[in-house]
């Protein structure tokens, strides 16, 4: 039979008959565990109510332990016993009715379960008779029956609401039920039975609240509970603490200036109050709250008060409360402060307001309600003491900095703007933990966002500059930059292009920074900044006289060195093992410059100068001659030309002007040059200049480097003429198309390759270029033809329509626009020629320590060669696995190399 | 034969001394040296002379190379590859480096177990001499013997004597070492 009632009911039946008062009174709490275990079997289906009367009625009568001697005044007490029952009884009425009843004022609820009515005149005689003679006992009786009561009528209701979690404001109507059902229990207690006894009353009341929160907690499991009720104050915590304004805020944000005016009086946003004058400030959280806050605070504080008297309050819900706090306090440290990367930032203060005057308030306000104590008195309540405060303020900064390093990336990436947020990781980075926090957090995001190949060097270096500053504002130890910078240097030195834009970036003009696009121009402005100390920096730990000496962090590296000043540049040149890295590029870039034609390299001179301040003249002095070699040569020049001997030949074979540029080699770099004929008049001219020369500079030879030059070129057609500078090579190759008969010149590429003694693609290349300029036009493949007649608009589209061009593709070759771009390809083409000559060039270097590898250490793989070329070869090894073993594999095909077992190479004798 | 065992022992006691001496300076030291041979190696590579080659031996720090001469022309050791073993002292190049004949030689100033009698590697020795001076005057020794002070007297004789003898000799003791 018992297997076909619904569980839950059949344990409703099991649990009315467990209550039975007598094992409740011998053991009050542990007898309803256990008898629920044992008693299902013994039981009878006994759902009716009477059938609970019948039992507790002689139960009650045995409490009083005198049923067998039936004395006058034991019937008397018996009657009046019954009569108190009778009055006291809690109708059966169900749950149902409570939930309809929960929103009333509980005058209806209470009549509807009769408890209002007065007692008869014969019952109030019995009761006052009871209250005088024994009210423990009616007390003890009415407290079980509270409980058998609620258990029969109420539980399986408040379990059934309880399922349903989704609803808002469950908990609410919870509470709201069981206020209204302990004002069912206690009413007649209040009104009738107090009024006759004079003292204990708080006891008596007491004890039956005991009884109703006992019965409560047991019914509602808190596991259920608890989940509501944070919500419930989340919910309105959230409007309390004004997190939900602020969410608004950066929603609305430029919008409702008008209404933030006007709602300014009261406000937690930290933006609102930055604008604030000093002394609002301090008013700002603590006057004018908004209505919406306070009725959100009154709701919520009559809700816990609510909790608190049908027992759901106390340490439970404390605990609740502790856990929603401690969620708000990352909430609003995260909408209020995310983004506020403002300099000279006052966020901590703010926070500090924020927690004293809003945070501290509501905590204190709620611990008086939900204090542990059941009984009602205030001895229970939690104090929030000034050392509470004051905890809760370094909570609140913990949070801040944990937002900061964050969103400290973001941060770097916005310097010098975002200074405000480094000035708030200081109050956070006090403790060694919170540093070594910001370096991990720091050091976690970096391979994220920045050290990958699809950051471009540029834009690291330009994060790495950020990083230096912000970290020596946030540090100015050094401890922390040095422990972040490593991954960002090991990671730079790996990348071919660092020194490249380094150096290109001291060298950019400062001034017209327009092209900041893929130049550190800021190092050039960097590198004017005055720095006494940098040469000072590195002095020897034992400097005995230094006074201002302190150790080194405790959390330093090792081998941690200690940077006084926040020196970009040096931190950037540090990065390589030798100046001489970088002092080879500053040549090579140098010497790119210093080849333009330009009036002055005053630009340049400067630079040079405030480097040598920093790497001493001796590191710098190829660079030093190289600027002479510019200014000496300009002098010298004029000397040549004006010179007799020069000048007089010029004027007789009517050649143009020849300007020379004097380098001296061994401190020039190499230059990668491309060879071939220039025009005899041109290179009898030079021949003149450089007897000219020999003469002013006797020891000294000059060797002409044709392709370095430029070249003012001016041609006259039958009906236009162009004048532009090119290069030497463009100009060779016109020259070439040169003549005086009337017919336009047709040349050949392979015709023009073999006179000038030219590459073809460099001749390609040429022709293009002056095809883009409309002074060629190719009328067949490689044959390029002179443009006598610049072709109108019409004449072009009638060409085009006739067909006199070969084919579609050569028409379309006409096109200046598509040459143009033909050209620079063209021109790619011929540099990335002399660019692969240049590395096998460096590879044969290569190849001499493979040979001395090979021929001394025996075969060897090709993981071996390039590991141990990696190690010999001085700057290391810049090519790839699988560039050298095609390297290899050619010198296998041309017999300097063998393979042999285990695929090792091994030299041929 | 195998002779390789005998080198620790007889290794060039001053070497030995004088690292010993400047073990306090060491670390500094090696990185003088290091730089020092790096430079030597790059010019090795960079401007190679016939008939010599030397290439630092696979343990990275540089301290050891292995070198091979091709035996000179009109020798008797005409065309044969010779293997030598040099091991820098820290004090490089204020000390000389030690040098062995790791290939089997027979020669009038080189004993069986490979050490050579030469003065530049001795009490000559000198910081602007290198490894390729070295291995120049080595291949020099080789068609120019010091026969005065002899370490194989023997041979010291023949080549006196009996120059075919003494090539005979010289290519039955030879055995090629690329093989390992």
């Amino acid at each position: 039979m018992l297997a076909t009632v619904p569980l839950h009911a059949a344990r409703r039946r099991v649990f009315g008959s467990v209550f039975s008062p007598a094992t409740l009174e011998a053991h009050p709490t542990k007898s309803t565990t256990l008898q629920h275990d044992q008693t299902p079997a013994s039981f009878e289906s006994t759902d009716s109510s009477s059938t609970f009367k019948d039992s507790q009625a002689t139960s009650f009568a045995t409490i009083g332990g005198s049923t067998d001697t039936a004395s006058p005044e034991e019937s008397a007490l018996n009657q009046a016993r019954l009569a108190a029952k009778e009055f006291l009884s809690v109708p059966n009425l169900g749950f149902d009715l409570i939930y309809k009843f929960r929103n009333t004022d509980g005058s209806e609820a209470l009549k509807e379960w009769n408890r209002l009515s007065p007692p008869s005149k014969a019952t109030a005689e019995a009761l006052g008779h009871l209250m005088r003679t024994s009210p423990w006992s009616l007390f003890d009786w009415y407290a079980n029956d509270i409980r058998r009561h609620f258990l029969v009528n109420f539980r399986t209701g408040l379990s059934k609401l309880l399922m349903c979690l989704d609803s808002d404001g469950l908990l609410r109507i919870i509470v709201d039920c069981l206020q209204l059902a302990r004002r069912i229990y206690l009413a007649p207690v209040v009104h009738y039975l107090f009024p006759l006894i004079g003292n204990h009353q708080g006891a008596f009341l007491a004890q039956l609240q005991r009884a109703f929160h006992t019965v409560v907690s047991y019914s509602l499991p808190w596991a259920g509970i608890s989940p509501l009720l944070s919500r419930e104050l989340t919910q309105d915590a959230v409007v309390i603490l004004g997190i939900d304004t602020l969410d608004e805020d950066s929603d609305v944000d430029e919008m409702s200036i008008d209404e933030a005016d006007m709602e300014r009086a009261y406000s937690v946003s930290y933006r609102r109050w930055r604008l604030e004058s000093p002394e609002s400030q301090a008013h700002m959280m603590v006057e004018g709250e908004d209505r919406r806050v306070t009725i959100a605070r009154d709701q919520l504080l009559a809700f816990l008060n609510g909790l608190q008297l049908v027992g759901l309050g106390g340490d439970q819900a404390q605990k609740v409360f502790a856990n929603v706090m401690n969620v708000m306090m990352g909430d609003f440290v995260r909408a209020a402060y995310a983004g506020e990367w403002e300099p000279h930032s006052s966020a901590p203060q703010h926070l500090g307001q924020w927690v004293e005057n809003v945070y501290a308030r509501l905590a204190v306000q709620v611990l008086a309600i939900l204090h542990s104590d059941p009984a009602g008195s205030q001895s229970g309540a939690m104090d929030v003491s000034a050392p509470d405060v004051a905890k809760w303020k370094a909570m609140g900064i913990a949070r801040l900095g944990k937002l900061r390093v964050s969103e400290l990336f973001d941060v770097i990436v916005d310097w010098p703007a975002s200074s405000g947020a480094v000035e708030d990781l200081r109050h956070f980075t006090v403790s060694s933990g919170a540093r070594l926090y910001v370096a991990n957090g720091f050091s976690a995001i970096l391979p994220l966002r920045l050290l990958h190949p699809g950051a471009s060097t540029v834009e690291i270096l330009q994060v790495y500059i950020s990083i230096i500053r912000a970290f020596h504002m946030l540090d100015p130890k050094g401890v922390l930059l040095d422990r972040i910078a490593r991954p960002i240097r090991r990671y730079l030195r790996d990348r071919d292009d660092t020194v490249k834009v380094i150096v290109s970036g001291l060298l950019a003009d400062p001034i017209g920074q327009e092209a900041a696009g893929d130049t550190l121009a800021e190092l050039a402005a960097e590198l004017t900044k005055v720095h006494h100390h940098s040469m000072q920096n590195n002095k020897s730990e034992l400097d005995f006289e230094d006074m201002y000496w302190t150790p080194d962090p405790v959390d330093a590296a090792p081998d941690y060195k200690k940077s006084k000043s926040v020196d970009v540049i040096d931190s950037l040149v540090s990065l390589f093992d030798s100046k001489e890295t970088f002092v080879k590029e500053m040549q090579t870039l140098l010497a790119d410059r210093l080849m333009q034609k330009r009036q002055d390299f005053d630009q340049e001179i400067t630079v040079l100068e405030l480097l040598k301040v920093r790497f001493g003249d001796s590191a710098l002095q190829a660079c030093e001659v190289m600027l002479k070699d510019i200014a000496d040569s300009r002098r010298l020049d004029h000397a040549v030309r004006n010179d007799r001997l020069f000048s007089s030949y010029r004027k007789q074979a009517g050649a143009g002007r020849l300007h020379a540029k004097i380098l001296s080699r061994f401190f020039w770099p190499e230059f990668q040059e491309q060879e071939f004929k220039i025009p005899d008049e041109v290179q009898q001219l030079q021949e003149r200049y450089a007897t000219c020369f020999e003469k002013f500079k006797d020891t000294r030879k000059l060797r002409w480097r044709n392709a370095l030059g430029q070249v003012t070129v001016e041609l006259e057609f039958e009906n236009h003429t162009f004048k532009d500078e090119v290069t030497t090579w463009q100009a060779t190759v016109i020259y070439a198309f040169q003549s005086d008969s009337d017919e336009p010149a047709t040349k050949a590429v392979p015709e023009l390759a073999e006179e000038l003694e030219m590459t073809p693609a460099l001749v390609r290349s040429a022709c293009l270029f002056w095809v883009s300029k409309r002074v060629l036009t190719e009328v067949q493949r490689d044959t390029y033809r002179v443009l006598e007649v610049l072709p109108t608009e019409d004449e072009e589209h009638h060409t085009h329509g006739a067909g006199t061009f070969t084919d579609a593709s050569d028409s379309e070759a006409g096109d200046t626009a598509n040459a143009a771009a033909a050209a620079e390809a063209a021109a790619a083409a011929a540099a990335k020629e002399s660019a692969e000559a240049a590395a096998m060039e460096k590879m044969n270097v290569h190849w001499q320590f493979i040979v001395g590898m090979l021929t001394n250490q025996g075969a060897m793989g090709l993981d071996r060669i390039v590991m141990m070329l990696k190690i010999a070869v001085p700057g290391g090894f810049p090519f790839s696995n699988e560039e050298l073993r095609e390297f290899l594999g050619g010198m296998v095909s041309k017999g300097k190399l063998e393979i042999v077992n285990g695929g090792n190479y091994k030299i041929v004798h | 034969m195998d002779y390789s065992m005998e080198d620790t022992q007889n290794s060039a006691p001053e070497a030995q001394q004088a690292s010993k001496l400047n073990t306090s300076g060491q670390k500094g030291d090696t990185h003088n040296v290091t730089k020092r041979l790096q430079s030597e190696l790059m010019q090795l590579m960079v401007s190679p002379s016939p008939g010599i080659s030397a290439f630092p031996d696979a343990d990275g720090n540089l301290l050891s190379w292995t070198a091979t001469i091709t035996g000179p022309t009109e020798t008797p050791y005409e065309n044969l590859r010779l293997k030598l073993s040099f091991a820098f002292p820290n004090n490089y190049p204020y000390s000389p480096p030690t040098v062995l004949f790791k290939t089997p030689i027979y020669h009038p100033n080189v004993d069986f177990s490979g050490r050579i009698c030469l003065d530049i590697l001795k009490d000559k020795w000198s910081a602007v001499y290198n490894v390729s001076t070295v291995l120049l005057s080595l291949q020099s020794l080789l068609g120019e013997p010091n026969n005065a002070s002899p370490l194989n007297a023997q041979a010291a004789e023949l080549w006196d004597s009996d120059q075919a003898e003494f090539k005979r000799h010289v290519l039955a003791r030879h055995q090629d070492l690329d093989e390992e």
